[in-house]
């Protein structure tokens, strides 16, 4: 069976739930409007990579709806059922869980270059950056690619862990506590082992300001969002490939 | 044609499927029955791919069946009515299950028209009845003209329209040459639909026969006689066995009426009634379950 066919289904589910719109019409409004609202209240900033940086503020919270977005796609099949007939016309499971991530994954992280672009748009139109705007330059390109890698790869660990705990509650809760409670409330805690345990943490580190998790160079963060994304996909798709439906 | 050969499942101490061997012939309608909870949903379920069995193996078409690919064109399922997104549309469900297996958008459109939701094809399923649930489900399991049909329960729910429909539908199909396996834990709703039962009790296969042979099987003969207690002992020893009605007759298996009145009439005994009794297959199934619960509780 073609992999452009699973790809096609796919995409078919997941336009055809209202979730999927409501998360879209949510990941816009919050990101979007954070964004202009933090570029329109800050009159100038030192450097071009600043005024961005502020104007990407709404990622913060935004990505939990692109984690709520990637859970559902998969933890409505089985609360639902449908992963019985899902599992029936696919049977080859590892192919499946792969068509749908891409799917999820393209898809979130085509809605966040948008906003990324929105959000530049903002930061560069309603604040006063001295010596003019630097839009090619790396240290404006980088965050912005990374927000865009960072959606992505949310997405995918957002699709592992529905596929791992089938609930959409169990998966939502564990998400958001990783990227987003967890890693801040090691920082405050402050212990030496905590703060290596939030820097170990899937938060968002897209430029200086890691979120208040912290904070690791970009390299090293990308590498750590990366890591859990990938090592709960794998253990999903084990599990997927081994347990009954 | 469907080979289940030794199939057991256990989910921890309990056994849902216990050393289940049976073949599922192309070209008739095969009747899955059993109590609720005698494991027909489990073996539709290993049949699927959907569930890992304990032991032994399953082949449709002689393959398992997670090496198929495209599989709607090979199985068409049917394993519960109301899997499914509930805030999806009929129709978007269909081509969902369509795409994945390459199949033309157009025979979305035919399928929806075949079971009859046209009307609600564009609805949201959380509003179905149960009914219009199982068309639904019906319709996908049709999707890519399938050789081999796997449904389980699939008239639970319908209305008699309903239940007519799916049983002729059910027959042309089989007469086309597929192999159509038909769960349900009603004989009545097997009566007129099966040729072939397959009967499951505590996982464990109880019968294997022709529709008509279940009811030969238990058929018997009730005679009057005003000499029946002479009349019992003579067909006893022609090989039957006699039990004595509260009326005075006897109930009389293991001969059928020719034979009673052969011996009858060899012994020189009158009889005053002599009637072939067919039990309805309800009974006959009843008979088959109970003697298996029977069974399970002095084994036990």
């Amino acid at each position: 069976m073609p992999f452009r066919a699973l790809l096609r289904s796919e995409w078919t589910k997941l336009r055809s739930i209202r979730s999927t719109w409501w998360c879209t019409a949510l990941y816009l409004l919050v990101v979007g409007g954070t964004g202009w609202l933090a570029a329109a209240s800050t009159n100038s900033a030192p450097r071009s990579d600043v005024a961005l940086g502020v104007a990407l503020t709404g990622f913060g919270i935004g990505q939990l709806v692109v984690l709520v977005l990637g859970v559902l796609a998969v933890t409505t099949e089985f609360a639902s059922g449908m992963a019985l007939v899902s599992l029936t016309v696919a049977p080859r499971r590892t192919r499946l869980l792969t068509a749908k991530t891409l799917v999820v994954t393209l898809y979130c992280a085509l809605l966040t270059a948008v906003l990324v672009v929105v959000c530049a748009a903002a930061a560069f139109t309603l604040t006063d950056v001295p010596g003019g705007l630097a839009l090619t330059s790396p240290e404006v390109l980088r965050p912005m690619g990374l927000q865009v890698v960072n959606g992505a790869l949310v997405a995918v660990l957002a699709v592992a862990l529905g596929t791992v705990l089938r609930s959409t509650a169990g998966a939502v809760g564990i998400g958001v506590a990783l990227v987003f409670v967890l890693p801040p409330a090691l920082a405050l805690w402050g212990k030496e082992l905590a703060m290596r345990a939030s820097q170990a943490l899937p938060a968002l580190r897209v430029g200086e300001d890691a979120f208040a998790a912290v904070a690791t160079s970009w390299p090293v963060g990308l590498a750590i969002v990366a890591g859990w994304a990938v090592v709960a996909w794998l253990l999903g798709a084990m599990l997927l490939g081994r347990r009954d439906v | 044609m469907i080979e289940i050969d030794g199939l057991t499942k256990q989910y921890g101490a309990r056994v849902a499927v216990d050393d289940l061997t049976v073949t599922i012939e192309p070209g008739r309608v095969t009747g899955f029955l059993g109590p609720n909870g005698s494991g027909k949903t489990t073996t539709m379920r290993c049949i699927l791919g959907l569930t890992r069995p304990t032991a032994g193996r399953v082949m449709v078409l002689g393959r398992p069946y997670r090496e198929l690919s495209r599989p709607m064109q090979r199985v068409g399922a049917l394993i519960d009515p109301r899997a499914r997104h509930p805030g999806r549309t009929a129709y978007a469900h269909l081509l969902a299950l369509a795409q994945s297996n390459d199949l033309p958008r157009e025979r979305v459109d035919e399928v929806i028209e075949l079971v009859g939701i046209d009307s609600v094809a564009h609805e949201r399923v959380r509003g179905f009845s149960l009914g219009m649930g199982q068309r639904l489900g019906v319709a996908g399991a049709l999707l890519g003209d399938p050789d081999v049909l796997v449904l389980d329960e699939p008239v639970n729910g319908l209305d008699p329209e309903g239940i007519r429909w799916v049983r002729e539908l059910l027959r042309d199909l089989a007469d086309e040459g597929r192999t159509v396996l038909v769960s349900s834990h009603l004989m009545s709703e097997m009566e007129e639909t099966a040729d072939h039962l397959v009967v499951l009790g505590h996982g464990r296969l109880l019968a294997d026969l022709p529709m008509a042979d279940l009811l030969g099987q238990h058929s018997a003969v009730r005679v009057r006689s005003p000499m029946a207690s002479l009349l019992a002992r003579a067909l006893e020893r022609a090989g039957a066995r006699i039990d004595v009605l509260t009326d005075g007759a006897l109930w009389v298996e293991g001969l059928d009426v020719v034979e009673v009145g052969d011996v009858a009439f060899l012994s020189g005994l009158r009889v005053h009634e002599l009637t072939q009794v067919n039990e309805s297959l309800e009974e006959a199934y009843l008979a088959l379950t109970e003697d298996e619960v029977e069974f399970r509780a002095v084994s036990a």
